[in-house]
């Protein structure tokens, strides 16, 4: 989704429903929210209702005029992201309470064939600094990420410490980063990106 | 946090890595929230992170395909030019008659007179790393006995050899017998480089999961 900056006019245009706007603002914090809740929630549907549930209520606040600092929305949708993650804690389920708010329309986020193909070349992008790696990085990867084996474990077993790992970590994410943000920069706002949840 | 904070903290690959503590991670995702250039590092680690997952999960990786270059049909017949073709031939004619009246017979002693070279021993009985130094001449190859420990109840062993470079060199089983006897590896000295070499063993469960039993440096000096 391309960039653009959370001012005054961005927060005006929010306010007032404009579709576009509204459109990149979802896409763009939905990634975030998912990124955020994944570590603390279990199910994908709990993490859907709750970042549903943050969206509603920060439009119901834009439109009540409750944001006084247009250019801290990021922090906004972070902290009622926080209030909403704390209830859905304490409920344990969607109970009635989120429910029973008015709920206005959050614009889907739809695969769209450009995404399609920025999608396919960023795989191939990492299917070929995976293959570049070494055998043992692939398979430090492999048992960190995909097995979810304890670390520290995984470290002593290949003969690395954590700095290791953060360093290996890095050094791929930036031999990536550059396509990603090339195509990141070029597709249309509400594109979904690959491999999403 | 600022930015400049979460720059210097790695905070990104920590978070990816799930190593802040919750403290930390709420100031950095509180910063997160409002940085784009800490946002977009975030989703481009992330989708590194997420993709190799599903490629990793493939029996085995797919190698990027690269596009070839189709040569033309007219470049396939030249090769019958007699311009090419007698020098070609000439050239066969003399490989054949070197490989039979020198390398044959030379490749044929090698095989039927016993061989005197450099060996090491790996015992396997302790989880850890151990240091192993052979030294060999240009073009010699060395053996490694692999003593593996008894009743650790593995269905079957496995090594991995992997090059100073760190690149997995050779994979492949220990020969079936008793633990007590040890397993030999003989490593062909061709092309061989010098280095500090890594041993992986690996012993695979009766469920055919593999596991690592223990690394072991062999540092290789070629003389």
């Amino acid at each position: 989704m391309q960039l653009q900056s959370f001012d005054e006019s961005y927060v005006q245009r929010l306010e007032e429903g404009d579709f576009r706007t509204q459109e990149h603002f979802v896409a763009y914090f939905s990634e975030l929210i998912q990124l955020k809740l994944r570590s603390r929630l279990n199910s994908p549907q709990a993490i859907e209702d709750v970042r549903q549930e943050t969206f509603t209520r920060v439009f119901a606040a834009l439109r009540g005029g409750k944001l006084r600092q247009p250019d801290r929305l990021g922090a906004f949708v972070n902290s009622m992201c926080n209030n909403v993650l704390l209830e859905h804690y304490r409920s344990n389920s969607r109970d009635d309470s989120l429910d029973d708010e008015e709920q206005p329309e959050i614009p889907a986020t739809n695969v769209d064939v450009l995404g399609m193909i920025a999608a396919k070349q960023m795989k191939e992008k990492i299917a070929e600094i995976l293959e570049e790696m070494p055998e043992r990085d692939r398979r430090l990867i492999r048992e960190v990420f995909l097995e979810e084996r304890d670390k520290d474990a995984v470290c002593s077993d290949f003969g690395v410490d954590r700095e290791y790992l953060r360093v290996l970590l890095h050094r791929a994410k930036q031999s990536f980063k550059s396509l990603y943000l090339k195509n990141v920069a070029a597709r249309p706002p509400g594109a979904v990106a690959v491999g999403k949840h | 946090m600022d930015h400049n904070e979460a720059v210097r903290q790695n905070a990104t690959e920590r978070y990816l890595l799930d190593e802040l503590d919750p403290e930390l991670r709420d100031q950095f995702e509180e910063h997160l929230f409002d940085c784009q250039d800490c946002a977009l590092d975030l989703r481009a680690g992330a989708m590194f992170v997420e993709q190799s997952k599903v490629l990793l999960a493939e029996p085995a990786t797919h190698p990027v395909v690269r596009p070839v270059k189709a040569a033309s049909k007219a470049g396939w017949f030249a090769w019958f030019r007699p311009a090419f073709a007698v020098p070609v031939l000439a050239l066969l004619l003399a490989v054949i008659g070197y490989q039979n009246l020198v390398t044959y017979p030379q490749l044929t002693a090698a095989a039927n007179d016993p061989q005197v070279g450099p060996w090491a021993s790996v015992n396997v009985s302790t989880r850890g790393t151990t240091d192993t130094l052979i030294k060999t001449h240009t073009g010699e190859g060395f053996g490694l006995i692999v003593n593996l420990p008894p009743e650790d109840g593995f269905a079957s062993y496995g090594v991995d050899l992997y090059n100073p470079a760190g690149r997995l060199e050779w994979s492949g089983p220990l020969a079936a017998g008793r633990t007590e006897e040890g397993r030999q590896i003989y490593i062909p000295g061709r092309n061989r480089l010098p280095g500090t070499y890594t041993l992986v063993v690996l012993g695979v469960t009766p469920a055919g999961e593999r596991k690592e039993i223990s690394r072991h440096s062999i540092d290789l000096q070629v003389q």
